[in-house]
């Protein structure tokens, strides 16, 4: 079959070999338009394929369409046409862990690097949504640079949450609010006089035409503004997250202070906490935040919060949010549950963080059936255990901005 | 002036001959928005009737209906007035051409105004004063909520180069909401409000007998029941009164008497607006189990 020379597919009706092909793809999950069979069957014709490499890439050219897809495409072309002269299909880079492609293989997964750590969530060796640009792959392009720590911080940066005394977290807490400047922004549909807009604005030209004797001379353009992207932040708040819980609740502060942020505790219920963190003090503000959970010792139900969540008025704010998930992903819910919630989560909101402040310990594997459940449908996962951490998640929920 | 109604009864009466069948509490709430001349603001969940409240409400007072549809970023040149400034640079050139002398006088009047949807309101010269639904207001941003303050409260609106405008009869306002956002105090604040709950099963069913006027009793029923027991479901989209209604009559422009599973599966697009709805409808209410 993969002697060069003889035509692949002689004597194949290639239309009926297209759309039975296209179907498998379809079957495995792979949303493949009659248009991509149709350019399949002409890519037959156009480019003869004489080995299995060549088919696959002409395949692949015209039946995927987005990067995620690539995955369940390689999983499929290798059942078909059988495995490349290197036991693999051509093309293909990736490894599929055993057991983790799931059924719409709309994830790929994010191998190990040296670096693990260095690059906010991209570095852990477990499997999150793929990035969606493609051309992210060196880590650091576009990345903020982080604001340097002062002296006093400095030697607290990488020393555990737990490990830190009130006065300390107080500290964070003070810096944390100071430093954030950075914080996901989304084009608005205002606009403003800026000279390099592409659009003119009449009404300011002539207001200016009024100095220059009606003639107007400088013409005003204006281009759009951004606005502040609504962050929703779920903070698990159960015995189990306890030393963590005060270090997130001064970061959720900061921002629900000063940008659209929503912030809800749970532990085996939803608690909205975005009134209450709007208090001037912030030492006050998190003492009634951990005074209005009232669950904190009952367990914790994930699946149950994040349907509450969405079912609940606020399930609208979640459109074209990004959403960060604080917690150990021990949950009391079956997992299946977890994995629905999250699947629909996901397609309501911009992006999804989870910051497990587990993952920081070495040796950590994502295999909580809670954690195991959710991840294929976060944008990422971040260790956030310390401040150093913690400021990668900053930087995580504005690169995802 | 308004023209009144007696009492609430009576504006329940009066939408009811609209084919708007309500209860108390939005009568009262009607009531008082025209005696007292204030905005009513109108939240409840999607579908449940909220801007068809204030089209009954303008074909019961026999009064012009303005509708302005939120969006993010509206502003004062889609929402009140505009200047015509194509006609304004004409302007310019003919008094240029014949040698006249220009003031901002004469480039900013009534002439070269164009009214958007409060302006025309408050300038409105009619018998009744029109009725304005500002429809979805959650859905703008604090920008606009705050240029609405001013008409809200006064109902008046100011064109900086000409003036205030003063509404002689103010217009019936209703805005409506959604509460995917919170709305500022100070727009809550001139506002009376009323949260629409959804129907119970015997004003739901009384609402699809006057909407759908061709669907048979038993049908009617039956529907009312199977949408209170998909509303119990946890649904991506709760169906409202509205898909209900687009329903029945789906139900009914197919010609079935019955409600039966095939007949529920063939127009459950009426109802169910997701996939993961529609399959958990049908798995769990009775329709026929898919593969």
């Amino acid at each position: 079959m993969l002697t060069p020379g003889p035509m692949l597919l002689r004597g194949v009706d290639r239309a009926a070999f297209a759309t039975a092909f296209a179907r498998r793809l379809r079957t495995a999950g792979l949303p493949v338009p009659p248009t991509a069979v149709q350019a399949f069957t002409a890519a037959l014709d156009a480019a003869p394929v004489r080995t299995t490499a060549q088919l696959y890439w002409v395949s692949r050219t015209t039946l995927v369409r987005r990067h995620p897809e690539i995955e369940t495409f390689d999983a499929v072309f290798a059942a078909v046409f059988g495995a490349g002269q290197d036991g693999e299909a051509p093309g293909r880079r990736r490894q599929t862990p055993s057991g983790r492609a799931g059924p719409d293989g709309a994830w790929t997964s994010v191998p190990a690097r040296a670096t693990a750590g260095e690059q906010a969530g991209g570095g852990l060796p477990w499997i999150t949504r793929p990035t969606p640009t493609a051309g992210d792959d060196e880590p650091g392009t576009g990345h903020p640079v982080p604001d340097p720590l002062p002296s006093a911080l400095e030697a607290l940066a990488d020393t555990g949450f737990p490990e830190l005394d009130e006065e300390q977290l107080a500290m964070v807490g003070a810096w944390i609010e100071a430093a954030l400047p950075r914080w996901p922004v989304r084009p608005g549909r205002r606009r403003r006089a800026h000279p390099a807009g592409r659009r003119a604005a009449l009404r300011a030209t002539l207001a200016a035409a009024r100095r220059t004797g009606w003639e107007p001379v400088r013409l005003v353009r204006t281009r759009p503004t951004t606005r502040h992207r609504r962050v929703l932040v779920l903070c698990d708040v159960s015995r189990s997250m306890q030393p963590t819980t005060t270090a997130y609740l001064h970061l959720m502060r900061a921002a629900a202070l000063r940008t659209p942020t929503e912030v809800f505790a749970f532990g085996t219920r939803l608690t909205r906490l975005t009134a209450v963190l709007a208090h001037r003090s912030a030492p006050r503000a998190v003492q009634l935040a951990t005074d209005a959970v009232e669950d904190r010792f009952g367990g914790t139900r994930i699946a149950t919060t994040i349907e509450s969540l969405l079912r609940s008025r606020h399930g609208s704010a979640l459109r074209a949010a990004t959403v960060v998930i604080a917690s150990d992903g021990w949950d009391t819910d079956p997992p299946e549950r977890l994995e629905r919630a999250m699947r629909r989560l996901r397609r309501r909101a911009h992006a999804v963080l989870w910051v497990n402040p587990r993952a920081a310990a070495p040796g950590y594997a994502p295999t909580a059936g809670g954690m195991a459940a959710a991840l294929p449908h976060c944008d990422a996962l971040l260790p956030g255990h310390s401040l150093r951490a913690l400021l990668a998640v900053v930087d995580a929920i504005t690169l995802a901005g | 002036m308004t023209p009144a109604f007696g009492d609430p009864d009576e504006v329940r009466r009066r939408l009811d001959e609209a084919d708007y069948l309500t209860d108390d509490g939005l009568a009262t709430a009607v009531h008082l928005a025209l005696r007292l001349g204030l905005p009513l603001l109108l939240e409840g969940e999607p579908g449940v009737g909220k801007t068809s409240a204030a089209k009954a409400l303008a074909e019961i007072l026999g009064a012009p209906l303005v509708r302005l549809q939120c969006y993010e970023g509206l502003t004062v040149g889609e929402a009140v007035y505009e200047w015509n400034y194509q006609r304004q640079l004409l302007a310019i050139r003919l008094a240029e051409a014949r040698g006249d002398r220009l003031a901002d006088a004469d480039l900013f009047t009534a002439e070269f105004l164009q009214e958007r949807a409060l302006l025309r309101c408050v300038r409105h010269r009619g018998p009744t004063p029109p009725v304005l639904l500002i429809d979805e207001i959650d859905r703008a941003d604090d920008e606009f909520e705050a240029l609405l303050l001013e008409f809200l409260g006064e109902g008046s609106v100011t064109v900086p180069e000409l003036g205030t405008f003063t509404a002689a009869r103010p217009p019936v306002v209703v805005l409506t909401s959604n509460r995917s956002r919170d709305l500022h105090d100070a727009l809550r604040r001139r506002c009376l409000y009323h949260w629409i709950e959804f129907p119970r099963p015997d004003r739901a069913a009384a609402i699809l007998r006057r909407r759908v006027p061709g669907a048979s009793r038993a049908l009617i029923a039956a529907a009312t029941e199977f949408v209170g027991e998909a509303r119990r479901l946890d649904l991506d989209k709760v169906p409202g009164m509205a898909e209900t209604i687009n329903w029945v009559a789906a139900l009914g422009v197919l010609g079935v008497a019955e409600l039966v599973p095939e007949a529920i599966e063939r127009t459950l697009g009426a109802l169910a607006k997701t996939p993961d709805d529609r399959e958990l409808m049908l798995g769990s209410l009775g329709g026929p189990q898919r593969c």
